[in-house]
């Protein structure tokens, strides 16, 4: 099945090849939307912009685009599309170095319930008014992050404890278990805030919507730091893939590696959730299908699920728009979709394996 | 191997005892304040007895005017308050706020949290409620137990006409639901007769904030029928009821108003000045004129009286301008 699996890196033609085809699901995806743009205008306001923009780096007057259409793709379209491909390449990336940790298929952020870990640490920053001064989303963020790296530490401390093989069996059920709590404990959160239930069910339910550039800088940021963590550490997932024992042998020092791939996964996804919500399976549905076709080698898998996760989560934004215009799908009902689809065929497949 | 045994027991159960928590948390029985009272006054000699038709078409008979009343939504509190039968709440949903005095009166969990037994405490003689509040083995419950429930269902503003008219009868308030159906009717007709709209003029009411994703008030909400009244055309008409709808559609729909019933909690941007902050929005006509109002107190999103404080509201906003 895996195709070019005897190459042992992601080469720059593959870099080239996966960067077309995100750059051209982001043009789809700036171009199509609620409100139909004919594609000749659209390409001219981007061309205005970017034009207008050059002009101002170097201090020569320019004027940004104006109207109706040129606010819908540059305000709206344009910094939502940037955020939703941010976050699923976040989310798969971490979903793919999680699989790889734990050997095992079905590990991902909302699986496992890191993700509604994260969700509770930002409900709590939001119960308990923590916040910064001058810094408006680092409150919620530090806690989605610090609140993901505990639930890690939770999950893969039960996960040891009750079956060091880490069955697929005791991943689904540490998962569930430990989303079952989570959200017992949100419910203790929300019943001693009872001001701020409001606020707290709404940014439970959020969504990419009204995500702007300065999200989408903080998001792109995130990967560009977490994301550069997991690529130097790429060689010990290989090892860690074998077996811990085998990492050991090799010379990797388990621990210490460990902690820091844990704190890089926790960053990426508690940051995503802090700006998005929950959404549920694309750490799940990329890695998935992206090893299918780059074969298992992490060095070849991370890059590359990085980019299938931006696609992936792109088009799922995108279905989320379009199908029942003028209303708007939430985008974790898509990506739930595609994503039992997959979990059934993964589940199925493992079973059949043994 | 003992001890890892003993430590996994000890995981279970702490979770085990933090879901319990969790639990007793949520249903805990909040304090229901009053004694049961023993003898409803009962020296009429003249026939007392009222039936009323509820809105789901079920007759319920009472040999005299209700006293002691459980009302589960908002509105049925507020046309409780409106027709001067206030004192007869003995309890009222989690989320009825208004007026203020309905705080006082002992809440029950409502909704899909609904417990019967913090009903049957209160002993009422009726539950008022709302078609989707409860599953027919809860009604069948609280008959049982010798409570009368009776539905309202308003899902226009004739049918708020009709909600208060049959909350009236079973309060013994008939003339006090009267005049507040007759006070509602002048305002809205008043409304109707100075409004100079042709319905060119559009307006878009917003639902939830940017932040938590946009949703309109679509056809078939009291919103629309009210922006009819004046003249006005609701931009999102093609949505049926409530719906979450993209940004760019109200960018494209531009509408001549906005009207926003966001919550403001105090900090921040005001709910008017964050849509007005909107990168993108200033093309937006309504934010072009800073022709945006929020309402923050359900008046125009709850089946009850105040329903023409709203449209009175909306109205000298559009035609006070």
């Amino acid at each position: 099945m895996p195709v070019n699996s005897h190459k042992k890196r992601f080469s720059a033609a593959d870099y080239l090849l996966f960067s077309v085809v995100t750059a051209a699901v982001l043009c789809l995806c700036v171009c199509a939307g609620s409100v139909t743009i004919p594609l000749k205008e659209t390409v001219n306001i981007i061309r205005q912009a970017l034009y207008a923009r050059i002009c101002m780096l170097f201090g020569a007057p320019a004027s940004l685009p104006e109207g109706t259409a040129a606010s819908i793709i540059l305000s709206v379209r344009l910094p939502r599309v940037l955020c939703v491909a941010a976050t699923g390449a976040s989310l798969s990336l971490a979903g793919a170095v999680m699989q790889g940790l734990l050997r095992n298929p079905l590990a991902d952020g909302s699986t496992l319930g890191v993700s509604s870990g994260a969700a509770l640490g930002a409900v709590i920053a939001i119960a308990f008014g923590i916040t910064f001064p001058g810094l408006p989303f680092a409150g919620t963020m530090t806690m989605a992050v610090l609140s993901a790296f505990l639930s890690l530490l939770i999950i893969l401390g039960l996960a040891c404890k009750l079956d060091r093989s880490l069955s697929t069996n005791t991943i689904i059920l540490i998962g569930m278990v430990f989303s079952m709590f989570v959200s017992s404990l949100m419910n203790i959160v929300i019943t001693f805030a009872a001001d701020k239930v409001q606020q707290i069910t709404f940014w439970t339910m959020g969504s990419l919507q009204g995500k702007g550039y300065s999200e989408a800088l903080i998001l792109f940021g995130a990967l560009l730091l977490f994301g550069g963590i997991l690529f130097f550490h790429t060689r010990e997932l290989n090892a860690f893939a074998i077996g811990e024992e085998n990492a050991r042998h090799i010379g990797v020092n388990v621990r210490r590696v460990k902690l820091v791939l844990l704190i890089a996964v926790s960053g990426l996804i508690g940051i995503c959730v802090s700006v998005g919500g929950v959404i549920g399976f694309v750490g799940l549905v990329a890695p998935h299908i992206l090893r299918m076709i780059t074969g298992p080698n992490h060095r070849r898998l991370l890059p590359a699920s990085a980019f299938g996760g931006a696609t992936f989560l792109m088009l799922a934004d995108l279905a989320a728009r379009m199908l029942l215009r003028p209303r708007e799908l939430n985008i974790g009902i898509v990506t739930s979709l595609a994503g039992a689809a997959v979990f059934l065929v993964v589940f199925w497949r493992a079973g059949r394996g043994k | 191997m003992k001890l890892s045994v003993k430590r996994t027991r000890s995981t279970a159960a702490l979770l085990i005892a933090a879901m319990l928590l969790a639990l007793t948390a949520c249903g805990s029985p909040k304090e229901g304040g009053q004694s049961p009272s023993e003898n409803p006054s009962s020296n009429a000699s003249a026939d007392t007895s009222v039936t009323v038709t509820d809105m789901m078409g079920r007759t319920v008979t009472l040999k005299e005017p209700a006293t002691r009343v459980v009302a589960l939504t908002a509105s049925d509190c507020e046309i409780l308050f409106a027709i001067g039968a206030g004192d007869t709440l003995v309890g009222r949903g989690t989320y009825c706020d208004y007026p203020a005095e309905v705080l006082d009166v002992p809440a029950v969990d409502s909704g899909s949290e609904t417990n019967i037994e913090q009903i049957l405490a209160l002993e009422p003689q009726v539950l008022l409620m709302s078609t989707m509040s409860q599953t027919e083995e809860q009604v069948k419950q609280l008959e049982d137990a010798g409570v009368h429930v009776v539905v309202s269902n308003a899902q226009d503003i004739a049918g708020v006409y009709t909600a208060i008219e049959m909350i009236g009868s079973l309060m013994g308030k008939d003339e006090e639901a009267a005049s507040v159906i007759e006070n509602m009717k002048s305002t809205f007709q008043e409304i109707q007769e100075n409004a100079t709209g042709d319905g060119t003029e559009t307006i878009y009411f917003e639902v939830s904030p940017l932040e938590y994703g946009l949703w309109a008030a679509g056809a078939n909400t009291f919103m629309d029928e009210i922006a009819n009244m004046m003249g006005l055309t609701n931009c999102f008409a093609d949505v049926d009821g409530w719906g979450e709808i993209s940004e760019e559609q109200v960018l494209e729909r531009d509408p001549d108003y906005i009207l926003t019933i966001s919550l403001y909690y105090g900090e921040g941007p005001r709910p008017e000045e964050e849509i007005m902050a909107r990168p993108g929005w200033e093309n937006v006509t309504a934010v072009k004129n800073q022709a945006i109002l929020n309402l923050q107190n359900n008046e125009l999103s709850r089946p009850a009286p105040r329903l023409a404080e709203g449209a009175q509201m909306l109205f000298d906003f559009v035609y006070g301008r």
